[in-house]
């Protein structure tokens, strides 16, 4: 269907539609998005006929997570998603020009890759609502003609205003070129909306724009999710974005069969077979007992949110972080920085923004907690407190060493937070901090940096990549040629793309054929196993034993399709002969495995380290079933190291020797 | 002559220990093995009624260790050597001294396998016999010596160097311009001098698109000389033959007739004993074939002649090592199959370069019309010291295109071979290529497709698959929930 036919439906239909986060958002917020597809894919039959607006599968954090995680491909959640419900429209979240990763792409980039990805609604957001990064995306989306759902990110303050927002929607509708083909989604990212607020701003761009459709994404952190959902569907959103109630713990969405029974007694019309939604429900009981490991440390509602504005995507994330880096403990210290932060550095707490503020906030209180423990991490707040709340950001009006403390506390800030002020992701949406906050970050170069920042959006900065070279980097690092889709993982996180590749091809599709308990902890006792199908026949994997740890090595006995295998595995004990590989253009290695009969050549005899080789020259022979193998000089060289020794076993890629290229002249 | 083999000591390892083994577990004769340090636990090991260890791993310690060898038969009370293929099958002075120790040589006569062993004079011979020959130079020691040659003879490149002594590929040296002399004598006389312990070479022209057929001959010690028709072995990769088929799907009943009678010729006037091949290279465009060289033993793919013709030729040459009189004649031979064959090596079927390692997972799922012969287990160990030849399979139809069928059945989703890498993809893209399907080859047939076939390689097996999951099941049971997870 073209976007036009589903934006003419849906504005048709007296009351709301209903959009699923439950593949996606609702797995982000509360779970870090670990929540497989091999359990997913068994809602699949329910939102086939529950009749969502659409299903919010797909991007955001999903997609790192999926490759670095989970350990499964972004398209093949597609594709199965695609096979199984049919009648559903996928919808991806997309963070503008940094796509799904977290840097601004080039716009090349970005029109390669949004031109290959198979989803039908591309719901887009800017976390400095800077409509103009938005534009390739727009672009490619409009032309495919899939439906663009561009968002505006939602937060509540002072400068949050109507008006704003207005100057925001009209932006957006410009950029888009009308309103009538697209949907405008309201990403209220931390859940801080008072209804009446919600009502307000949804009411005032009704009033502006009476055809335009609009969408509300909520998350529930404030504990508030169901009364501001009313509040945004009397204001005139169409889609309200929901999840599973089984689901619902208390960052991600609205629970939709709460949502559906609550709108419906106020009066509002939702379109849902609430009975297909129903056995949804009843079908995440199956499996989410299995993912308690991933959930947050962190529970319960929290209405702080209002103040430090983490949004439910980050919270989960975020405090297992703490809790890994050992300063749980400074959680609140850390939100409420961050709720002093946001008050000097406007923007929107949403990815890659939220990072930002993470790293900066968690780093100035790790900073002080180290170097001054308890009381100085209740210093730094009190000092900003004063800043900010008392002082209202006066900076002369705070002492002389209070001014040179605040000059302090950005120095040690990451190289996103400095790169964040200095335009390279945009124009922030209150226009630039103040120069104290240059000052802090850049020290003496303050002057110089402020003149190089940025004023365009990165698509009319960043030049050009070049994909066939990216490509061909690739294709080398993989030693082999590449598909598409894993150019495009590539293209979005280089290292965790590989590191997804390779362990698909050490363990297959283990990651979407096990079930989770298997996957996550494995068979535990003797007699244990697990049946499962795959590419349509059936298995079975039986645990014998598994024995006791010797020389760091673990066997585990299994009978797979009761033929028993032996499986020894390496701890991280085990003894690792290091063979040196070798890797500069000066090292040479071994072609092959086998031994070396002759370092040196028959004419000239020994090569000794010291020695000069001409090019094209034999330096030494492997030799491996009986064949010899001549290693050539590349080059001419001088013999810096020989680092075999004569008869030995090598294996392919040993380092055999180091080179110093010399140049020879005649004369 | 009355000469009672009761037990034969094979001096060899791995698939052509393996052959003989069998035949002599059917004549119901007791066998022993020989093995070097690495072999200890070897396939071939367990397959014999007695075993000896003869060495440690490099092969002239141990397989190559003649006097080693002669005292492991007289300590096991073996009467009869048969050298299998490879190490010291082709050599005369091996067989010399079996039979000074008072042991039965199950093979060619010492003298025949010195004459057909120099290359030199086993193409003097051929002429005699009128068996037409590639032009060639003999005990070549350098450059010079092959231009002169060259110039006398107007043999233009490409050229071929080999060792005078060898076979099986090793020592050969392709030379395409004079350039490439210099360093391809280095490396032939070297190769040769290892392989054989003889560095002297053999130059000769090179055809370049030729087909290579031999034909498979038995001798008795009473005049009969029987061939049992031909074997086309044209695809070869480093000169050494990878598939191999009979009969040759090159020539006709004619030509099929004239090379097997001119062969028969020559192993009559050399007075050719046991069983042994005489190896043409065939020029399709002229539709001549040249004698190549002599080969005085069991050959790897004797197993497709057997295929065809019903007969075992191991067992031909005890018969015939014992004094009988072959108990056929030539009329009694029928091919009535078409048979093919593939060597499983141990190799990187893109590079070639050996794979050795523990063997993890073996298995091998043999249908109708597939012959097996393997020379390791699940759990051996691939030694790095010697041949890399595994296993060989081969498959029969009653024409062509029902071998090749047999044959891509066996080798796709019934073999798996994990732990080393093995030839098998690149087996399977060759027999699957149209080329090879309709015979439009040449001994070059490797390397000029070697791009295509080696992108067709990829075949994922859901067999192999589940081994990589239940492999993830192992680490995640050991060892607990992963830290990246």
């Amino acid at each position: 269907m073209k976007a036009k036919e589903i934006t003419a439906i849906v504005r048709s239909l007296k009351g709301v539609m209903f959009t699923s986060t439950g593949m996606r958002d609702a797995g982000q917020s509360d779970y870090k998005n670990r929540l497989r597809i091999h359990d997913l894919q068994t809602l699949c039959e329910h939102y086939n006929e529950t009749n969502f607006f659409s299903a919010e599968c797909h991007g955001g954090a999903r997609w790192h997570v999926g490759v670095m995680n989970r350990k499964e491909g972004p398209f093949e959640e597609i594709r199965i998603l695609r096979e199984k419900m049919p009648n559903v429209l996928l919808q991806t979240l997309i963070r503008e020009t940094n796509l799904w990763g977290y840097r601004p792409y080039s716009k090349n980039v970005i029109e390669y890759v949004v031109e290959r990805v198979d989803i039908d609604v591309w719901r887009c957001f800017s976390f400095l609502n800077d409509v103009r990064n938005m534009k390739t995306v727009a672009e490619v989306v409009m032309k495919r003609d899939k439906l663009f759902e561009p968002a505006i990110s939602f937060t509540q303050a002072d400068w949050t205003t109507n008006e704003y927002y207005l100057r925001v929607t009209k932006d957006i509708v410009k950029l888009c070129g009308g309103h009538e083909h697209i949907i405008l989604c309201i990403k209220d990212m931390a859940g801080v909306g008072s209804p009446e607020r919600i009502y307000s701003l949804i009411d005032a761009i009704k009033q502006k724009y009476p055809e335009l459709i609009i969408q509300y994404h909520r998350h529930a952190t404030d504990g508030l999710a169901l009364p501001a959902i009313l509040a945004a569907a009397r204001g005139g959103a169409k889609i309200i974005d929901v999840q599973e109630d089984s689901l619902t713990r208390f960052y991600g969405q609205a629970p939709v069969l709460a949502a559906h029974a609550y709108l419906e007694e106020s009066g509002i019309p939702v379109h849902i077979n609430a009975d297909a939604a129903e056995k949804a429900v009843e079908k995440v009981r199956a499996w989410i007992n299995n993912y308690h490991w991933a959930e947050s440390p962190f529970k319960g509602f929290d209405h702080t949110v209002v103040k430090h504005r983490m949004p439910g995507g980050a919270f989960p994330s975020s405090f297992e972080q703490a809790q890994k880096g050992g300063f749980l403990n400074f959680m609140p210290a850390i939100l409420k920085v961050m709720s002093l932060f946001n008050q000097i550095i406007k923007y929107f707490d949403v990815t890659p923004g939220s990072q930002i503020t993470w790293v900066t906030c968690s780093g100035i209180i790790n900073l002080y907690a180290k170097e001054r423990g308890e009381a100085g991490v209740s210093h730094i707040i009190k000092l900003l407190q004063k800043f900010v709340e008392e002082k209202k950001q006066d900076f002369k009006a705070m002492s002389k060493e209070e001014q040179a403390e605040l000059l302090t506390i950005f120095a040690n800030a990451p190289g996103d937070f400095k790169n964040l002020i200095l335009g390279h992701y945009g124009k922030l949406p209150q226009g630039w901090p103040n120069e104290w906050v240059y000052k802090s970050a850049f020290g003496e170069e303050w002057q110089q940096k402020i003149k190089e920042r940025k004023e365009l959006s990165p698509l009319d900065t960043l030049p050009e990549d070049d994909l066939d070279k990216i490509r061909k980097e690739f294709d080398e690092l993989l030693n082999r040629e590449s598909t598409e889709e894993e150019f495009i993982l590539y293209l979005m996180h280089p290292k965790d793309a590989l590191g997804l590749i390779q362990f698909r091809e050490n363990y297959g599709d283990s990651s979407l054929v096990l079930p989770t308990n298997v996957w996550h902890e494995g068979l535990k006792h003797p007699g244990d196993f697990v049946e499962f199908e795959h590419r349509g026949m059936p298995y079975c994997i039986e645990l014998v034993s598994i024995g006791s740890e010797n020389d760091g090595i673990i066997h585990v006995v299994m009978r797979i399709n009761n033929k028993t295998m032996v499986h020894p595995v390496e701890t991280p004990r085990v003894k690792k002969t290091e063979i040196k590989i070798a890797k500069k253009p000066n090292e040479i290695g071994a072609p092959i495995d086998g031994t070396v009969w002759r370092i040196g050549n028959s004419e000239r005899g020994a090569i000794h380290p010291g020695d000069i080789v001409h090019k094209g020259e034999e330096i030494c022979n492997l030799e491996a079933m009986k064949m010899e193998n001549a290693v050539i000089a590349p080059f001419d060289a001088k013999v810096l190291e020989i680092a075999v020794k004569l008869n030995a076993t090598i294996k392919e890629g040993q380092l055999l020797f180091a080179l110093e290229k010399i140049s020879l002249k005649s004369n | 002559m009355n000469k009672k083999i009761k037990k034969v000591l094979i001096a060899n390892r791995g698939v052509p220990a393996f052959r003989v083994i069998h035949t002599c577990r059917d004549r119901k004769i007791e066998t022993t093995a020989v093995y070097s340090t690495p072999d200890r636990l070897a396939t071939h090991v367990f397959l014999a009624d007695s075993a000896v260890h003869i060495g440690e791993a490099p092969p002239i310690e141990s397989y190559l260790n003649k006097e080693r060898i002669i005292d492991a038969a007289l300590k096991s009370k073996s009467n009869a050597i048969h050298p299998g293929w490879g190490f010291l099958a082709e050599n005369h002075e091996f067989a010399q001294m079996v039979i000074d120790a008072g042991l039965i040589w199950i093979g060619p006569p010492p003298n025949v396998i010195k004459s057909m062993g120099d290359k030199i004079q086993s193409k003097k011979l051929a002429a005699k016999a009128n068996v037409p020959t590639i032009p060639g130079v003999n005990g070549v020691k350098s450059a010079a010596d092959i231009e002169k040659w060259m110039k006398t003879e107007k043999v233009k490149y490409p050229i071929i160097l080999k060792a005078s002594k060898g076979g099986g590929g090793k020592g050969m040296v392709k030379v395409s311009h004079s350039k490439e002399l210099a360093s391809a004598i280095s490396k032939a006389s070297s190769e040769a001098k290892k392989a054989f312990g003889d560095d002297k070479l053999l130059a000769e022209k090179y055809i370049e698109y030729g087909r290579h057929i031999e034909v498979q001959i038995v001798a008795d010690n009473h005049g009969n000389i029987i061939h049992l028709f031909e074997r086309e072995c044209t695809i070869q990769r480093r000169n050494q033959k990878i598939i191999e088929e009979a009969p040759s799907p090159s020539i006709d009943e004619t030509l099929r007739n004239e090379i097997c009678v001119t062969a028969v010729r020559l192993m009559r006037e050399i007075g050719y004993v046991s069983a042994g091949t005489v190896e043409f290279i065939f020029d399709p465009d002229t539709r001549k074939f040249y004698f190549l060289e002599v080969n005085t033993r069991l050959q790897v793919e004797h197993g497709i002649t057997e295929l065809i013709t019903g007969h075992d030729i191991v067992r031909n040459m005890i018969d015939i090592a014992q004094g009988e009189k072959l108990k056929f004649s030539q009329p009694d031979i029928h091919p009535n199959r078409w048979a093919l064959e593939v060597r499983i090596n141990a190799e990187d079927p893109k590079t070639f370069n050996p794979s050795f390692g523990r063997i993890s997972r073996l298995q091998l799922i043999p249908g109708h019309s597939v012959r097996v012969a393997q020379g390791v287990y699940e759990g051996s160990e691939v030694p790095p010291y010697y041949d890399s030849l595994i296993m060989l399979i081969m498959t029969s139809g009653a024409n062509r295109q029902d071998a090749i069928s047999a044959m891509e059945r066996t080798l796709s989703r019934n073999l798996r071979i994990e732990g080393i890498k093995t030839l098998t993809p690149l087996l399977l893209s060759i027999i699957r290529h149209k080329a090879f399907q309709t015979a439009d080859f040449s001994t070059r047939f490797i390397e000029e497709h070697i791009d295509e076939l080696v992108s067709t390689l990829d075949e994922t097996c859901v067999d192999d698959e589940l081994h990589k999951i239940a492999r993830f099941v192992a680490e995640v049971s050991a060892l607990g929930p992963r830290n990246w997870m």
